[in-house]
């Protein structure tokens, strides 16, 4: 399956200049804006981040973890407990830690987990990181619910920069790894029929462990930059289910599978939210409303945003997809073949 | 020896009211193919009707048990068709669409509720029972004896539904296969949407009942999710005495937990044993993964 083969080099122009376009806004972004627009670009950049891992596991492998709140968290208390005056470590040197501590408890908690299937690893996640966060509730080295406070750093430049390069770089790596490498056919051929996949050779169990640990590590760093950003942490703003919840809309509204689709539906769905909390100074009805749209995405638009941009710029594997299941006469089963097109599957 | 006797009398009672609760949500499982995470919510929000109940009509909350029961169903049966047509869709993956879904539900429950209600936990107040009876040294709150029996009660019924009906038994095919049940003359989405009604009917009213044993927040849904979860992960599907003596043995784990290790460690040994369980019986749960 090639999900991206040759295109026509009149839109790889476009393309090309519509990324460059956005890498100099992105790059220039602080210097013709005010903090509060910056302070909403950060968290523009944060999300964008936090939904691409989610997509990472469950658009291009399969799974669907509702415990990805999990790794922000230790992202964050990493960061957060290196950085206490008796640890000192320069803010630098922890992200590289939080991301091998999170990689590392997704191997442990992913040995077993990743043998489990759809509902069941869901809940497996879930209860993964409800008890990560009752752990960090009770134990005296987090600062228990309390919380830590982290050393005040003043720019607010820093942490966009820190944000949005952390987050460009996941992008590209994913996009290298999943669209463009070998270990990207290698996930999806697992994810669409495992048996067939482990018959051509493929280590399954092994391209799962990864694409888990590489999904985990992004949430990791991100969760490390936020937590100096923040200063203050504590289960219920770093281990909040919200947080989970929240990937899961933005990747579903965005389009799943898609590269740019986390990032669309994060960019939306943030501001949505910030324009919510001027407008209504509640968080509560903002959960409300999250819920009517996942719901909403599901009944009417499965692929999501990025298929409203019209069939010719849509690429990846949402089409492959849904042209196989558009094909498939009992509802519920993939078929085998690979066929048809992308748009039967909304005619109804 | 008499807290050991103690523990376990108390798990078992509260085990009745998550039996209760599974039930329903492993017919619906197996029935529709779809974990509904939502099942939280629905007693959450059957505490809740009995919270407002109260306040505003002044009945007492057990005697609005059948109205809960019908509410519920209602709403269950305008529900069910949506998560029918999104399990049954061609989308490119239903199951993970249908879990997508109820995900949704369990967010818009939880969001409208916080709205509505606030993070402060409430309690479902009864006046018909109170005061306690003591057996042999064990100590019996009455609202729990009264909360099991109508537990116990609704399981019943149910069952016997399930097992001496005509429907009841359309309902057991469709759960085996759909496409042998639909062959035969069942009508596959209206035993579904029937189903789902009777899930979320019984929830809502077993939901009540906890409400009246422990104080209720919508941020507990989680946690409720997770127990009916665990009960039928730990039953395997497709058995209801296997619900039975897996909705028990939580009701006790926890019990024990509470009473030996200390309250903050319940949920963690709920999860830890849950994990475990995963682990160790993945078999009889991917027997019937569909996923």
């Amino acid at each position: 399956m090639t999900s991206v083969g040759a295109r026509p080099s009149r839109q790889s122009t476009v393309r090309m200049a519509g990324l460059a376009a956005l890498v100099v806004i992105g790059a220039t972004f602080p210097l013709w804006n005010g903090s509060y627009s910056v302070r909403i670009a950060t968290g523009v950049a944060l999300w964008a981040g936090l939904a691409l891992s989610w997509n990472v596991i469950c658009g291009y492998a399969g799974y669907i973890s509702f415990g990805h709140v999990a790794f922000f968290g230790i992202g964050g208390y990493t960061t957060g407990i290196l950085m206490q005056p008796q640890h000192g470590w320069p803010f630098l040197a922890t992200l590289p830690v939080a991301a091998l501590v999170a990689a590392g408890f997704a191997a442990v908690a992913g040995w077993p987990a990743l043998r489990l299937k759809g509902a069941y690893f869901a809940i497996a996640t879930w209860a993964i990181a409800e008890a990560v966060r009752e752990l960090a509730t009770v134990s005296g080295f987090t600062g228990g619910s309390g919380g830590l406070t982290l050393p005040v750093s003043s720019s607010s430049t820093f942490f966009y920069y820190a944000m949005l390069v952390t987050t460009a770089l996941s992008y590209v790596l994913c996009y290298v790894l999943l669209e463009r490498s070998r270990f990207g056919f290698r996930v999806r051929a697992v994810r669409d029929n495992e048996a067939a996949a482990r018959a051509q050779g493929i280590d399954a169990t092994r391209v799962k462990m990864e694409a888990f640990m590489l999904s985990a590590a992004i949430p990791a760093v991100l969760g490390g930059i936020n937590a100096y950003w923040i200063t203050f942490i504590n289960p219920d703003s770093v281990l909040n289910t919200i947080i989970t919840d929240q990937m899961v809309v933005m990747v579903l509204v965005g389009g799943l599978g898609h590269v740019w689709g986390p990032a669309l539906g994060a960019t939306v769905l943030y501001l949505v939210n910030e324009q919510f909390l001027t407008s209504f100074g509640s968080s509560t009805s903002y959960i409300a409303m999250i819920g009517i749209i996942v719901m909403l995405v599901v009944l009417f638009l499965p692929d999501g945003v990025v298929s409203l941009l019209g069939r010719g710029r849509r690429t990846g594997l949402v089409r492959q997809l849904l042209g196989r299941a558009a094909d498939d006469v009992r509802p519920g089963r993939p078929s085998d073949e690979a066929a048809g097109s992308a748009g039967r599957s909304r005619s109804r | 020896m008499t807290g050991l006797l103690q523990a376990v009398v108390t798990g078992l009672l509260i085990g009745g009211l998550y039996v209760a609760i599974s039930v329903g949500f492993s017919l619906a499982f197996g029935v529709l193919d779809v974990v509904d995470l939502a099942v939280g919510m629905w007693v959450v929000l059957g505490a809740y009707t009995g919270v407002v109940a109260q306040e505003w009509t002044g009945i007492d909350p057990f005697a609005f048990l059948p109205v809960t029961f019908v509410v519920f169903a209602a709403i269950g049966w305008l529900l069910g068709p949506l998560i029918y047509r999104v399990r049954t869709s061609r989308y490119a993956l239903p199951a993970l669409m249908g879990l997508a879904f109820t995900f949704g539900l369990a967010t818009l429950m939880r969001g409208a509720m916080l709205s509505v209600f606030g993070y402060t936990p409430r309690t479902v107040q009864t006046h018909i029972v109170h005061g306690s009876w003591s057996v042999l040294g064990v100590v019996m709150p009455a609202i729990r004896v009264i909360g099991f029996l109508f537990a116990l009660v609704a399981i019943g019924l149910f069952l016997f539904f399930l097992y001496f009906t005509r429907t009841g038994l359309a309902v057991r095919a469709t759960a085996q296969s759909k496409e042998s049940a639909g062959l035969m003359g069942v009508d596959v989405k209206r035993i579904s949407t029937l189903v789902y009604a009777i899930y979320t009917g019984l929830t809502g009213m077993a939901g009540m009942l906890i409400g009246a044993v422990y104080s209720m927040s919508p941020e507990l849904g989680l946690r409720y999710t997770l127990f009916a979860f665990f009960v039928v992960v730990l039953a395997g599907l497709g058995s209801v005495l296997g619900v039975l003596l897996a909705g028990l043995f939580l009701g006790v784990l926890q019990s024990l937990t509470t009473t030996y290790v200390g309250a903050d460690y319940t949920l963690m040994v709920v999860f830890v044993v849950l994990f475990v369980a995963l682990l160790l019986f993945p078999h009889g749960i991917t027997r019937r993964r569909t996923a």
